[in-house]
């Protein structure tokens, strides 16, 4: 059994199905061989008897016991010398012994399968085989004969003993050639036995191939009663999954709200005693939030690793920044136009894809003149389907070198724009875990254009 | 003008309170969801500061709270939660402006002040009526290029008519409006500063529509 440890159930079921059927055929068929060798030894002896019976009635037939009609028997191969078929008539009482045999004998002796010591039982019918003339194995059937005053006979027939084995080697041959095309016959339906037995763990395991994909949420369909609590089990398991998550990004939101706050007051109360006083501890407070951030998106990205099944529509979020980014920057009248292909989702958190999102067009609309475009598509590339949102604006643009800088972490180009710089290395961050990759480059609108591609799909 | 703090921080609460009673508002503050919502929906805010996390109800619950009972103040969301996630919530539930902390303080006041010339539809943080000028930035105020010192009480009631000007204002909505809800209302009072803003920016510039209210006239006048 060690040696099967870590195949495949498929394996384990073929290989104990070949050891126990290859184990059954083969006692099957020495006790198939053992009885057919029996009941072709009877069926000779019983010709053999037949024989004997005949002799043995010519023996005791009215006449002279010296008749010339003893021996024919009707059959022609007692008369061929040497043939193998022998028959004999002894005396025992009197002498000589022997007073007859076939002419097939050539005048040898057939061997004697009982002395002829007084004290045995008389009249039994003794079988066995024995080597007869040229060494010749031979199967020999002796009869006692009492003819009462005419004396005590023993008649003796003999028949080639291979005769016997050549039956049974003929049977044996058709045997393994029927339990050879049996086993094989046993074998495929194993095979299919097993394929059918196995198809639902194999569907499972579809199953839960699609949930990590992303394809699904839970393990649906019928199991078979055998493997339904394990599928059942499985969506529990993602359920706490899902619960594990959401509690850790819950303690990550509590504990910056924590932390935030304070640190708030900290910054705000440092406006005395002196102007340096307060400007290093804005500094210090400032360098503490962006460590913050940094690690608290950190811990949220690593929680999200484990995140299974999340399926996000595209257009709605996209929507919902546009709404958002209308407010906020409705003092600078930029006109913002979003579109995304109907159905569009992308596979991850909505949240991961809001911030990953709001941070481009929150940098696109910091920098634009006028306009931001952000479109939304899917792409194939090398058989994965891909989501690419692109957003651009019109604004100054980001020369080449500063696009590598940019998404270096805390890296801000332009201080005097808010915001702590932290913004496309957490959405490169962010791509990084979803697979994907951030892009930045020249927009045909002037400015900078960001490009977002991460794993999506479209909804059918 | 009249704010309400929701922030149930005591340190950060009084220390927002502080600043923006310095800056010339009237401030009502909350300490829970509950009580916020309450006077949120009671009470004639100007503007409101709003935490999310509340004990209670939460902030964004208060404020959607508040949307559907038909209260259209600007609302400014003050957070520590600053994911898009969150903005994108809080400005769907019917925010007006959202900072995420820790913020300087500086930052918060610029953007009331944003808040409340949006609100009553200003595009300058200077406001000008006839010859007086009020920069809310700052704070300070000029008539003819003069800069004039006013008392808390008086830049306030000053301010309240500017950003509302063109428009009679009865002393009811004066007294709701620059005044917390612990203070002792008296509209006397209101005359009275009322009478040394005349003095010291001239008789002109708040006029008093009888039985109705005063009026602050808007835009520089051709004339002066």
């Amino acid at each position: 059994m060690r040696l099967l440890a870590g195949r495949s159930i498929a394996v384990r079921l073929a290989a104990s199905s070949l050891f126990w059927s290859s184990l059954i055929l083969l006692i099957a068929g020495l006790i198939l061989s053992a009885l057919y060798r029996q009941a072709t030894e009877r069926a000779f002896d019983e010709r053999l008897l037949v024989y004997a019976n005949d002799l043995a009635a010519d023996l005791v037939s009215p006449g002279d016991q010296d008749q010339r009609g003893l021996g024919s028997l009707g059959d022609p191969r007692f008369d061929l010398p040497l043939s193998g078929w022998y028959w004999q008539v002894g005396r025992l009482d009197a002498k000589p012994r022997d007073i007859r045999g076939s002419r097939s004998l050539l005048g040898n002796p057939l061997p004697m399968l009982a002395d002829s010591s007084p004290d045995r039982r008389f009249g039994d019918i003794r079988k066995d085989y024995a080597a007869g003339p040229e060494g010749r194995f031979l199967r020999v059937l002796e009869r006692d004969i009492d003819l009462g005053e005419d004396g005590r006979f023993v008649v003796r027939i003999a028949g080639p003993a291979d005769e016997i084995s050549e039956a049974q080697r003929r049977f044996i041959a058709a045997l393994v050639v029927t339990f050879l095309l049996l086993g094989a016959a046993l074998g495929l339906s194993t095979l299919f036995q097993i394929r059918f037995g196995l198809k639902p763990l194999l569907d499972l395991r579809a199953a839960v191939g699609s949930i990590r994909r992303g394809q699904s949420e839970r393990i649906r369909g019928d199991y078979p009663s055998d493997i339904a609590p394990l599928a059942e089990e499985l969506n529990l398991l993602l359920e706490a999954n899902r619960e594990i998550l959401e509690r850790a990004r819950t303690q990550v939101g509590n504990l910056a709200h924590a932390l935030k706050t304070p640190l708030s007051v900290i910054i705000n109360e440092a406006t005395d005693p002196t102007p340096e006083f307060t400007a290093r501890v804005r500094e210090q407070a400032a360098i503490m939030r962006e460590q913050m951030d940094y690690y608290l998106n950190r811990a949220r990205a690593a929680a999200l690793a484990g995140t299974l099944g999340a399926v996000t529509e595209v257009g709605p979020v996209l929507e919902a920044l546009a709404r958002t980014f209308g407010k906020i920057y409705r003092d600078k009248q930029l006109a913002l136009d979003v579109s995304a292909v109907e159905g569009l989702r992308f596979r991850g958190e909505r949240q991961d894809l809001e911030e990953m999102a709001g941070n481009l067009v929150d940098n696109a609309c910091k920098w634009a003149d006028s306009r931001v475009e952000v479109r939304a598509e899917l792409d194939t590339e090398n058989g994965r389907s891909i989501l690419r949102i692109s957003v651009e604006d019109d604004g100054p643009g980001l020369p080449a070198e500063a696009r590598v800088e940019a998404m270096k972490r805390g890296r801000r180009l332009d201080e005097t724009k808010p915001g702590s710089g932290l913004g496309l290395s957490i959405v490169s961050e962010l791509a990084g875990i979803y697979g994907g990759k951030l892009e930045l480059g020249p927009s045909r609108l002037g400015g900078a254009r960001a490009e977002l591609e991460v794993a999506g799909d479209l909804s059918t | 003008m009249r704010l309400l703090l929701v922030e149930d921080d005591r340190n950060l609460n009084r220390q927002v309170a502080a600043a923006l009673s310095d800056a010339g508002y009237a401030v009502d503050k909350a300490f829970e969801g509950e009580e916020g919502q309450f006077l949120g929906e009671t009470e004639p805010y100007d503007a409101v500061i709003l935490d999310l996390g509340l004990p209670g109800i939460d902030g964004v619950s208060v404020l959607t709270n508040w949307r559907r009972a038909g209260r259209k103040m600007p609302v400014l969301i003050l957070t520590a939660r600053d994911r898009w996630s969150d903005k994108v919530q809080g400005f769907d539930a019917g925010a007006d402006d959202y900072l995420a902390k820790p913020f300087h303080m500086e930052e918060l006041l610029a953007r009331i002040r944003a808040l409340l010339r949006r609100a009553t539809g200003h595009a300058t943080s200077e406001l000008v009526s006839g010859t007086v000028r009020l920069d809310t930035r700052s704070g300070r105020v000029t008539a003819d290029g003069t800069p004039v010192k006013l008392t808390s009480h008086e830049y306030r009631l000053l301010s309240y008519l500017m950003h509302h000007s063109g428009r009679i204002v009865s002393r009811g909505e004066l007294t709701e409006h620059l005044y917390d809800q612990d203070f002792d209302r008296d509209s006397n009072t209101i005359e009275v500063f009322v009478g040394r803003l005349r003095k010291k920016l001239g008789v002109d510039l708040i006029q008093t529509v009888r039985g109705l209210g005063y009026l602050v006239e808007s835009g520089a006048k051709a004339d002066a």
